[in-house]
C-alpha cells in the first residue's frame, strides 16, 4: 500500500505517494526527477547519495521515503545553476576538483554541510567531513584544497 | 615546472574541465538518469557455485509473477562466445552447459521495477551438478586438478616465450644474480559508477545501446558479433562515464543480455550492477605470480633478466594474453637491460576472469622489479638512486626489444624526484619512518598489435559561420579531460577562443570510429589528429582571409578569434567574419577531417615480438614517504612526491589531478585492495570490507613535470594517465624496507604480514 509523505525539498514542498521500502535517494532520483543525486552503492559506504536532510548531511540511500515525512531536503540541484553557481561549486571547477564527476554532488553536498555548520575548519576536519565521500579518481586533493579556498573566501568575506 | 614557451594562449595553461557546469550542477547525465518510456528494469540470475554442470533451469514460476515481462536464458540467445580477442572466444552471453565461476550470468529477467525483477530472480529454479572447482594457477597446472576446459590440457589458456639478446652471454657476465617470487592480488576498477546500459530496438529493429562505455566502437563491433547483426543497425551512444579506468572498454555480458532482454519483451531495458556484482562479477586487475631473476656486475650494470609470469586467467578468457605480454615487455624495457628470457603461462581457475585495469600489466611488472632492483641496491651496498641512473633508459636508445625510445626523462625524474623529496637525508632517518622509489616505463600513446589492430583516432570539425567551431571525436572522454585537452590543442592551433570550440560526445551513428580510450593515448593519437584537422581547417580560413585582406596567406597568423597580418597585425578580421564570408557568401562550410596513425611504429613481429609498436615512451619516478608502526603493523604514507616526464604538459591541472588519483589508487594497491577470495567465492564484496584509499589517507602529495617535447607528439604531449599509478606501489614497498628492513613480495602489505615478517627478522 502507499503512502503518502511530504517533502520540502530545495524549498519547495512536494506531495509523493510511496512505497515502504522505497528509500529516499530512489524518490529524489525517480519520482521527483532529481538525478543529481547519485547511487553508487545502496548501502552508505560511497557517499555519492550525500543530500542535506534537515541541516545534516545524510546517505540517502540508507533513509527510508516514509521516515522523511515533513523533512527539508537539499539536493545538489538546490545549489546553484548556470550563472549562479555556489561559491565551492565554483571552487571546485577553478581548482580542478572534478574529474568522473560522479562523485562531485554529494562532495560538494558534504561540504557545504560542514562549512554551514564550521565555517572555519581545519585541513583535517575538511578531510574528516568527507571520508564518507569515496573518490576514485582524484585522490582528494584539489577537493579538499578547494573546500579549504572557500573556507577562505568564507572568512575574508567576514572580515569585511 | 621547466619553463614554459609564454607564445601560447592555451598550451600550458591550468584550464578547467570544459564540461565542469554540468557536473558540480548535477546536470551531467550518466547512464543511470536516463529515463526512457515503457522502460523495464532488468536483472541477472548468477551462479553461486564455482564449477558446475547446469542440467535444467525452471523459469515457469519467473514469467508468470505480476509485472515480469521477459525472462530468458541461453535458448534466447545466439550462443555466439565472444572474447575481447577473436581468436580465442568461449564466454557466453548466458551459461549454456556450464558455470565457471561465481557470478556467472546464467539467466535474467526483465520487470517493470527493480524489486519485481529481484523477487523474479528468487523464482528461477537452476539444478546444478557441482563439479570440483581450483582457484590457484599454480595448482590449477598440477596433474589431477579439475579441467575447467576439456580441451585444455593443464588449464594452461595460453602460453608464450619472449627471447632478445643472449641469455647465456648474461648469465655467464654476472657477478650476482638474484631470485625472488613476487605475487600480485585481484582488485577492481572500484569505479563509483556502476557497470550498466540501456537497450532499445526501434520498430525496425534498430539498436540502440547507450551505454557507461570507453570504446563505444568496440562495443558496437562487439554487439553486432554476438547478436548477429549487421553494425550500421547497432547503434552505441556514450553517455557521461562516471569513472573507467580501462573496465569500461569491452562488452559485459550484461549488455548483450540487455539487448536480448529488450527483443524479448520489445521494451527498452535497463541493466545496472549493484555495488555487490561490481565486486562479484566485473573483471579484475588480473593477478599473478612472478618468479624474477636478475643478474649484475658488482658495479651494478644490468646484465640479464629471466622471468616467469603465471597469469590467473580466471574463468573465461579476455585480455590475459596482451596483459601479460606488457607485463613481460616491462620487465625487459624498464632500464637498459641488455639480455632478456621470459616465458609466460596464462591459466585458467574457477575465478572471475580479468580485464584491463590502469596500467593494464605494468603495475605488476613494475612491483617486481622495481622491488628486485631495490634488493640488488641494497645487497651491492649502492644507494638505489645511483643504481637507476646507472642502468637508465636513454633519450635515442632502441632496446634489445626494438623499442625506440625518443624523448625520455627517466634520468632528470630520478634526480627531480630524490631532490624534492630529501633523498640523502630522509634515507639515513632511524625511527619508524622510510623513503624509497620506483619508476615507470609506459606507452605514451597507445599501442600496436596488442589490440589485434592499429593505432589511429580521427577527428572532423567544421567551422560555423559565426566562427565557432564543432569538433567531432570518436573517443571517449571518462572525466579524464580528454575532450577539455582537445579543446585547447584546436584553440591554440586554429587560433579562436576555447570558449568557442564544442567537442561532440560520441555515437557510433555519426562520429568516426577511433580506437577508443585506452594505453594513455589519447592526448597524443587523438591530439595529434586534432592538430592537423585545426590546421588545415586554418589553411581554409586563410585562404579566404587573404583575399579580403589582399595578402598572402602565408602572411597570416590567428590568435584569440581574429586572423592578422603578421607584418601588420592592426590589419586584420575576426574569424567568424571570414567564416560567414565563406559559408553564407561563398556558399562553402570550412571543414576538416583527419586520421591520425604514428609513423614510427609497426606492429610487433609475430614469431618474436620484436618492434617499436608504441610511437612514444612515458616515464616518471615516485618517492614514498612512510611511517610503520611496529606495534601494529599498520603503514601511514606520509609523503608522496611524483615526477613525471609528460612531453609537453598542455594543462598541468589535469595532468597533476591524474597523478593525484593515480596515487591514490597505487596505495590501495600497495596496502590496502585484495578481492579476498576462498572457494570461489568474494569475502569482501562491498566498500565495507574492500577497502579504497579515502580523503583520510592521502599523503601530502609533491607533483613535478617534465617536458622533453616530444617529437611526434602533439605539442610535444604524450600521456600519463597510467604512468600515473603504476610507480606508487613498489615505492612504498621499497620506503617499507628502508624502514624497518623487511621485504614484503606479496601484496598489498597488510598489517599481518608486517607483524609476521618482523618476527621473522628477529
Amino acid at each position: 500500500m502507499k503512502h503518502k509523505i511530504r517533502l520540502t525539498v530545495n524549498g519547495e514542498l512536494n506531495e509523493l505517494l510511496v512505497d515502504p521500502w522505497q528509500t529516499l535517494v530512489d524518490i529524489i532520483r525517480n519520482e521527483m526527477g532529481l538525478t543529481g543525486t547519485k547511487k553508487g552503492c545502496g548501502s552508505g559506504d560511497c557517499g555519492a547519495c550525500t543530500i542535506i536532510f534537515n541541516g545534516k548531511p545524510v546517505c540517502s540511500c540508507l533513509i527510508l521515503s516514509i521516515e522523511a515525512d515533513g523533512s527539508e531536503i537539499i539536493t545538489i540541484e538546490g545549489l546553484g545553476s548556470g550563472e549562479e553557481l555556489h561559491p565551492i561549486q565554483k571552487a571546485f571547477i577553478q581548482l580542478g576538483a572534478i574529474q568522473c564527476g560522479f562523485c562531485t554532488p554529494g562532495m560538494i553536498i558534504s561540504a557545504k554541510a560542514l562549512l554551514d555548520k564550521f565555517p572555519n575548519p581545519t585541513e583535517e576536519q575538511v578531510k574528516i567531513a568527507i571520508s564518507g565521500n569515496l573518490c576514485r579518481c582524484s585522490g582528494y586533493k584539489k577537493i579538499i584544497e578547494a573546500i579549504l579556498h572557500v573556507r577562505d573566501l568564507f572568512q575574508q568575506m567576514h572580515k569585511h | 615546472m621547466s619553463i614554459r614557451d609564454d607564445q601560447f594562449s592555451y598550451i600550458g595553461k591550468k584550464i578547467p574541465l570544459i564540461d565542469s557546469i554540468y557536473k558540480v550542477t548535477g546536470e551531467a547525465k550518466y547512464l543511470d538518469d536516463i529515463r526512457l518510456p515503457g522502460m523495464l528494469y532488468g536483472k541477472v540470475l548468477r551462479s553461486p557455485y564455482p564449477h558446475a554442470k547446469i542440467l535444467g533451469i525452471d523459469i515457469s514460476k519467473a514469467i508468470k509473477l505480476q509485472g515480469v515481462k521477459a525472462v530468458i536464458t541461453a535458448n534466447d540467445t545466439t550462443k555466439i562466445k565472444f572474447c575481447h580477442l577473436p581468436i580465442t572466444p568461449n564466454k557466453m552471453v548466458l551459461a549454456d552447459e556450464k558455470v565457471r565461476f561465481v557470478g556467472d550470468e546464467v539467466a535474467a529477467v526483465a520487470a517493470i521495477d527493480e524489486v519485481t525483477a529481484e523477487e523474479a530472480l528468487d523464482l528461477i529454479k537452476v539444478d546444478y551438478e557441482i563439479l570440483p572447482a581450483v582457484f590457484d594457477p599454480e595448482e590449477a597446472m598440477e596433474p589431477g586438478a579439475p579441467k575447467i576446459y576439456e580441451d585444455c590440457e593443464k588449464n594452461i589458456a595460453s602460453r608464450f616465450a619472449r627471447e632478445f639478446g643472449d641469455i647465456k652471454k648474461g648469465i655467464g657476465g654476472s657477478d650476482l644474480v638474484f631470485e625472488d617470487r613476487y605475487t600480485c592480488p585481484p582488485v577492481v576498477s572500484c569505479t563509483i559508477e556502476p557497470h550498466g546500459c540501456i537497450a532499445s530496438f526501434d520498430i525496425y529493429g534498430r539498436l540502440t545501446l547507450w551505454t557507461t562505455t570507453q570504446n563505444p566502437y568496440n562495443i558496437q563491433r562487439a554487439l553486432a558479433n554476438v547478436l548477429k547483426m549487421q553494425m550500421h543497425n547497432v547503434r552505441v551512444v556514450n553517455t557521461f562515464v562516471g569513472g573507467a579506468f580501462g573496465n569500461k572498454s569491452v562488452i559485459l555480458p550484461l549488455e548483450p543480455i540487455a539487448v536480448f532482454l529488450a527483443k524479448k519483451a520489445n521494451k527498452p531495458v535497463k541493466i545496472i550492477n549493484s555495488r555487490f556484482e561490481e565486486f562479484i562479477s566485473t573483471r579484475t586487475r588480473y593477478s599473478m605470480i612472478i618468479y624474477l631473476k636478475t643478474g649484475v656486475k658488482k658495479d651494478g650494470t644490468l646484465t640479464f633478466r629471466e622471468a616467469k609470469v603465471i597469469t590467473n586467467n580466471g574463468a573465461y578468457n579476455n585480455k590475459a594474453p596482451g596483459i601479460t605480454l606488457l607485463t613481460c615487455n616491462r620487465i625487459g624495457n624498464l632500464y637498459r637491460v641488455p639480455n632478456t628470457r621470459i616465458e609466460a603461462l596464462i591459466v585458467y581457475t574457477n575465478n572471475q576472469y580479468g580485464d584491463a585495469l590502469r596500467g593494464w600489466g605494468g603495475p605488476q611488472a613494475h612491483f617486481a622489479v622495481e622491488s628486485q632492483m631495490d634488493s640488488i641496491a641494497h645487497a651491492l651496498n649502492i644507494d638505489p638512486l645511483e643504481l637507476r641512473l646507472k642502468n637508465a633508459n636513454q633519450p635515442g636508445d632502441t632496446t634489445p626489444w626494438g623499442w625506440k625510445i625518443t624523448s625520455c626523462g627517466l634520468s632528470d625524474c630520478l634526480k627531480e624526484a630524490a631532490k624534492i623529496a630529501g633523498w640523502y637525508y630522509k634515507r639515513n632517518q632511524t625511527g619508524p619512518r622510510g623513503i624509497g622509489m620506483a619508476a615507470v616505463i609506459h606507452t605514451g600513446g597507445g599501442s600496436m598489435g596488442t589490440h589485434g589492430g592499429g593505432n589511429f583516432s580521427e577527428i572532423s570539425m567544421k567551422i560555423n559561420s559565426d566562427g565557432t567551431v564543432n569538433v567531432i571525436t570518436g573517443d571517449s572522454d571518462i572525466g579524464q579531460g580528454s575532450n577539455t585537452v582537445l579543446a585547447q590543442i584546436v584553440a591554440e592551433e586554429l587560433g579562436v577562443l576555447i570558449k568557442d570550440v564544442k567537442i561532440t560526445s560520441v555515437d557510433t551513428d555519426v562520429t568516426p570510429v577511433t580506437m577508443g580510450t585506452w594505453g594513455s593515448r589519447v592526448t597524443f593519437i587523438c591530439g595529434n589528429a586534432a592538430k592537423k584537422a585545426a590546421k588545415e581547417a586554418k589553411n581554409e580560413l586563410f585562404k579566404i582571409a587573404a583575399k579580403m585582406l589582399e595578402v598572402d596567406p602565408k602572411d597570416l597568423d590567428s590568435k584569440n578569434g581574429k586572423i592578422y597580418g603578421k607584418r601588420s597585425p592592426d590589419h586584420w578580421l575576426t574569424i567568424s567574419e571570414v567564416a560567414y564570408e565563406s559559408t553564407v557568401k561563398q556558399g562553402k562550410t570550412i571543414t576538416s577531417k583527419v586520421t591520425y596513425s604514428p609513423s614510427n611504429t609497426s606492429p610487433p613481429d609475430l614469431k618474436t615480438g620484436y618492434g617499436n609498436y608504441c610511437p612514444t615512451y612515458s616515464f616518471g619516478v615516485h618517492v614514498a614517504e612512510v611511517e610503520v608502526d611496529a606495534e601494529t603493523g599498520k603503514v601511514k604514507v606520509i609523503n608522496m612526491v611524483a615526477v613525471h616526464d609528460v612531453g609537453r604538459a598542455i594543462n598541468p591541472l589535469l595532468i597533476e589531478g591524474q597523478i593525484e588519483g593515480g596515487i591514490a589508487m597505487g596505495i590501495g594497491y600497495a596496502l590496502l585492495e585484495k578481492l579476498q577470495w576462498e572457494n570461489g567465492k568474494t569475502l569482501n564484496p562491498n566498500f565495507c570490507t574492500y577497502k579504497i584509499v579515502n580523503s583520510t589517507e592521502v599523503p601530502s602529495i609533491h607533483t613535478f613535470l617534465i617536458e622533453t617535447i616530444d617529437p611526434y607528439g602533439p605539442f610535444g604531449a604524450k600521456g600519463i594517465g597510467e604512468p600515473a599509478t603504476i610507480p606508487t606501489a613498489p615505492a612504498i614497498a621499497n620506503a617499507i624496507y628502508n624502514a624497518i628492513g623487511v621485504r614484503i613480495k606479496d601484496l598489498p602489505i597488510t598489517p599481518d604480514k608486517i607483524l609476521k615478517a618482523l618476527k621473522e627478522k628477529q
